[in-house]
């Protein structure tokens, strides 16, 4: 592909970009409520993708815990709301410094460990976190979950989530643009070597760490309140995380778009399978991740990229 | 920097469990020279390089790098005073371009930090290949790549981990070549090698491992020689 025609494909594609946000934008204004609410919920999965590929897909580190930042968001930005009477939008954003609090306090002693250990111990993150907002009954509502006020937001919400879909996705552009996101891939290539070369991996990686955290926080505090209800099993569901780990790994995992792609494939997908197969789009789902690891292990967009050697942007 | 030596190992004693890979091990490095390190498989050489480099804490002795004690920091804190290494098996990071893999080591302004890059892979003659994942660079090729890296970081002492292993004559020449220039340039060089005649024609001064301990030191000619060398890599 020569300079010109590469220069041509990216124009073409910011363009389709820029058409795509502006009939996103107008969007509500013409669409039913369930068209609302789908477009809604597929803004969270692509920032909760975006979310778990800045730690995973870039460091190497497989969090299999991740939705516990989006729970501890939600229950953050849903204590606000209910008890103290706070805007969701201000309480959604609390949402996501208290997952970036619990980032830090579970990442410096988590981050030392590595491959299956790290893993094992963020999904035991998620199990403590549903188990201590359960026991503390005063504050959340315990087992018999917090409702919030009635409030009909959803198009609202719809552009917060939108929002978070598009801060989340350009956070992803910048970062593995940067020098910063190569630092982060060579912690996932060899860490040994990385820090042998003076890249301070334990920094990197929770710098990393914290990015991610926020983001599902804030996602968690949307979803509170455009649900207007949760209880600890709603919030902490292993299948979020493991679905979050699919969209990215499917779309492409250490890239931009392949997050999104990832998230608009399989949310579409998910939809329509079980509207119709109420029973099988588990198992389909099951397939799809077997089929992933084994026959795409760098997902779509890895897959196109090192065949046409395109940037990781693209 | 004490007594003009760069580098100072005294004592230094490295266990795994009961195995004691390093035992006692003293040496001096001065400025701007090249120094070799040998002896027989499972002697000690690489764990010696990765005691200094910080990737192994070292049970006993100290190490100090320009006069300042660098045991107990961690590997990067110790890269990034200026000392840098490569590895017995290459570690390049594979889905990183070979433009990347040198982009990423330095912390300067980014334009001057790319020309840089540009320059080092035009001198490793792998200019052509910057924007080509380097897990798909042949074997040789990584060991350049690797070796530009190291330069990429700029560091005043260079470890060597077998830079020769698996590497084409010519490309040896050349590799070589660039280490003698290194040294032009001031700096200090340290290699691990198995060849020997890579390691004679190289080094200004050789220090001998056997079974962690250091059992000669001194230029390649009474190295040669050494009654103790000899027995340790032929037996009596």
């Amino acid at each position: 592909m020569t300079f010109v025609s590469l220069s041509r494909t990216k124009k073409t594609l910011l363009a389709g970009l820029v058409i795509g946000l502006i009939l996103l934008a107008i969007y509500p204004m013409a669409a039913t409520g369930y068209g609302i609410r789908f477009m809604l919920q597929l803004f969270m999965w692509v920032a909760l993708a975006q979310s778990w590929n800045l730690i995973s897909g870039l460091t190497g580190y497989v969090s299999f815990g991740h939705v516990a930042f989006f729970g501890t968001g939600a229950y953050a930005a849903a204590i606000l709301i209910a008890t103290h009477g706070w805007h969701w939008a201000p309480a959604s954003s609390m949402g996501g410094i208290a997952a970036v609090v619990l980032a830090l306090i579970i990442g410096y002693p988590c981050l030392r460990l590595k491959g299956p250990y790290f893993a094992i111990a963020m999904l035991g993150l998620n199990e403590v976190m549903r188990v201590l907002v359960s026991y503390f009954e005063g504050l959340t509502g315990g087992g018999l979950g917090l409702s919030l006020p009635t409030l009909y937001a959803s198009v609202q919400i719809y552009y917060a989530a939108g929002l978070a879909a598009i801060a989340a996705s350009v956070a992803a552009h910048l970062i593995i643009t940067s020098r910063f996101g190569l630092r982060l891939m060579t912690i996932r290539e060899d860490e040994v070597a990385a820090e042998a070369m003076g890249v301070n991996t334990a920094r990197y990686k929770l710098y990393a760490f914290l990015i991610s955290a926020f983001i599902p926080g804030v996602v968690g505090g949307l979803h509170a309140r455009d649900q207007g209800y949760i209880e600890p099993i709603s919030v902490f569901p292993l299948l979020t995380t493991i679905t979050m780990i699919v969209m990215a790994l499917f779309g492409g995992k250490g890239t931009v778009w392949g997050p999104v792609l990832g998230a608009v494939g399989l949310f579409c997908f998910q939809e329509l399978v079980w509207a119709r197969f109420l029973y099988l789009h588990q198992i389909l789902f099951g397939a799809i991740i077997v089929f992933v690891v084994l026959l795409m292990p760098r997902g779509i967009l890895g897959l196109v990229q090192q065949r046409y050697h395109l940037s990781r942007s693209l | 920097m004490q007594n003009g030596h760069l580098l100072e190992l005294r004592q230094v004693t490295k266990r795994f469990g009961g195995v004691t890979a390093v035992n006692r091990c003293s040496l001096e490095l001065a400025p701007g020279r090249i120094y070799g390190l040998i002896g027989p498989n499972g002697s000690g050489k690489t764990t010696l390089f990765n005691c200094i480099t910080g990737l192994e804490p070292h049970d006993d002795g100290e190490i100090r790098y320009k006069g300042e004690r660098i045991d107990g920091l961690r590997a990067h804190e110790v890269a990034r005073r200026g000392i840098g290494r490569t590895f017995q098996i290459i570690r390049v990071f594979p889905e990183l371009t070979a433009l990347e893999n040198l982009l990423v080591v330095t912390w300067g302004p980014f334009d001057e930090a790319h020309r840089r890059a540009q320059e080092l892979l035009r001198f490793v003659t792998l200019d052509r290949l910057q924007n080509e994942y380097a897990g798909n660079l042949s074997y040789g090729q990584q060991k350049l790549l690797e070796f530009a890296r190291i330069l990429m970081t700029d560091p005043e002492l260079i470890l060597l981990d077998e830079p020769a292993a698996g590497v084409n004559r010519t490309l040896l020449n050349e590799l070589l070549e660039a280490i003698r220039n290194l040294r032009a340039q001031g700096k200090t060089v340290f290699i691990v090698e198995h060849d020997m005649k890579v390691i004679m024609d190289l080094s200004e001064r050789i220090f001998v491992l056997n079974y962690g301990e250091k059992i000669a030191e001194g230029p390649p000619g009474l190295i040669q020689s050494d009654e103790r060398v000899i027995e340790a890599y032929f037996g009596r």
